[in-house]
């Protein structure tokens, strides 16, 4: 009863809560994110080992924003995080072309967890202030995005050190969250 | 338990669902025309027309209309993305062309790019839908002018139709998904793509 009127209340109000996983390779720029997004500033980061969680409040959604570490040897506990996950961030280094394979395969691994069916999926092509930085389509082209067909998808480029695109892509997780998206 | 004999009796008897693909230039109005069909076949509200901004990426949408299941994807239109159309012919059932006709500007890129999609021969035997779209607004041309602009030659073998409609308020909406459900019940290329889904097993 009480978790009855809790969602009348917040479908009044328009206070929605989404569970958000931001992932991605180490150094991709996960934890800088998170804190753009946060308090509106770059601050420094060491790698991150475990995980930092903070609210972020845009468009009348309250993001419980999750960013893991992406070390390989703590990888495998990405999957701890993974249950009630309404949609996932996935950050890469566009400038890394190296390591964009890695980055694909981790990505597809990622898509066929089970728990993870219904989450939607927004990537930010990051580091576009970096020489070198592959654009959006080359970065949809080398994570092979297309195989995605059951669920929807959007790529941004974003740049965590200027705070370029990152809202826009929140601006799209709203938008999706609301319409039923997934 | 319950759930368990429900997913086998989903499974055995539910049919395949039939994917539709949206395409077409930048601001033909597809995501629009996408949100609309959700509010109009399930009980999904759908975004309204003025919260929609530019896709980059895919939406997709699930309806069901009598016994069939339609899957949508609506892919990105702005020139760069439109390198990944292709990835999703081979699974297609139906393609469905948005044009914005009320854009008379627009009509030779729409028309270059349509061509391109339709010579792919991972979409042959495809039903073809093309859509004269924003019949809302006052200066839009008609389905059959459309046609005359297009021109389009070597449709002959293909099942294909022209309809006004407006994705914004809904005109030609439902006329529209009764001819493509019929089309592709019937169409040779569901029956190939039936039969492949059959041997490579169901799902995926």
């Amino acid at each position: 009863m009480g978790i009855l009127f809790s969602k009348m209340f917040s479908s009044v109000f328009g206070n929605k809560e989404a569970r958000i996983l931001v992932l991605g390779l180490d150094n991709a720029g996960k934890t800088t994110i998170l804190y753009r997004l946060q308090m509106g500033e770059v601050v420094s980061t060491i790698p991150t080992i475990g995980f930092n969680v903070e609210t972020v409040q845009y468009n009348n959604i309250k993001f419980q924003v999750w960013d893991l570490g992406g070390q390989t040897s703590i990888r495998p506990y990405w999957r701890c995080y993974f249950p009630n996950t309404q949609a996932i961030i996935y950050v890469v280094d566009s400038s890394d072309v190296d390591r964009l394979v890695i980055a694909k395969d981790e990505f597809h691994a990622i898509l066929e967890e089970e728990e993870l069916r219904g989450a939607i999926v927004l990537i930010f092509a990051n580091k576009q202030d970096l020489p070198g930085a592959l654009d959006d389509a080359a970065v949809t082209e080398a994570l092979e995005l297309h195989k995605i067909k059951n669920r929807q998808w959007a790529i941004f480029k974003t740049s965590a050190i200027k705070g370029e695109g990152l809202f826009e892509g929140l601006d799209w997780l709203s938008n999706t969250l609301k319409s039923g998206g997934g | 338990m319950f759930s368990l004999f429900y997913g086998l009796w989903k499974y055995m008897f539910s049919k395949t669902e039939l994917h539709v693909l949206i395409l077409g230039i930048d601001k033909a109005g597809k995501t629009t025309l996408l949100e609309k069909l959700k509010s109009v076949y399930s009980n999904l509200e759908g975004l309204p027309p003025d919260r929609i901004v530019p896709t980059v990426g895919l939406n997709i949408g699930r309806i069901e209309v009598e016994n069939s299941k339609l899957l949508f994807w609506d892919l990105g239109g702005q020139p760069g993305l439109r390198s990944i159309w292709e990835k999703y012919y081979e699974e297609a059932h139906a393609l469905i062309y948005v044009i914005d006709a009320a854009c008379p500007s627009r009509f030779e890129d729409a028309k270059s790019e349509l061509e391109k999609v339709l010579r792919h021969d991972d979409l042959q035997g495809a039903p073809l839908l093309i859509l004269a779209n924003k019949q809302d607004l006052p200066d839009s041309v008609s389905a059959d002018e459309l046609d005359q602009y297009l021109d389009l030659k070597k449709l002959d073998e293909r099942v294909y139709m022209f309809e006004a409609v407006s994705a914004y308020d809904g005109m030609g909406i439902k006329e529209s998904v009764d001819w493509l459900v019929e089309v592709m019940e019937r169409s040779k290329r569901t029956e190939m793509l039936r039969a492949r889904a059959g041997v490579t097993g169901p799902g995926a």
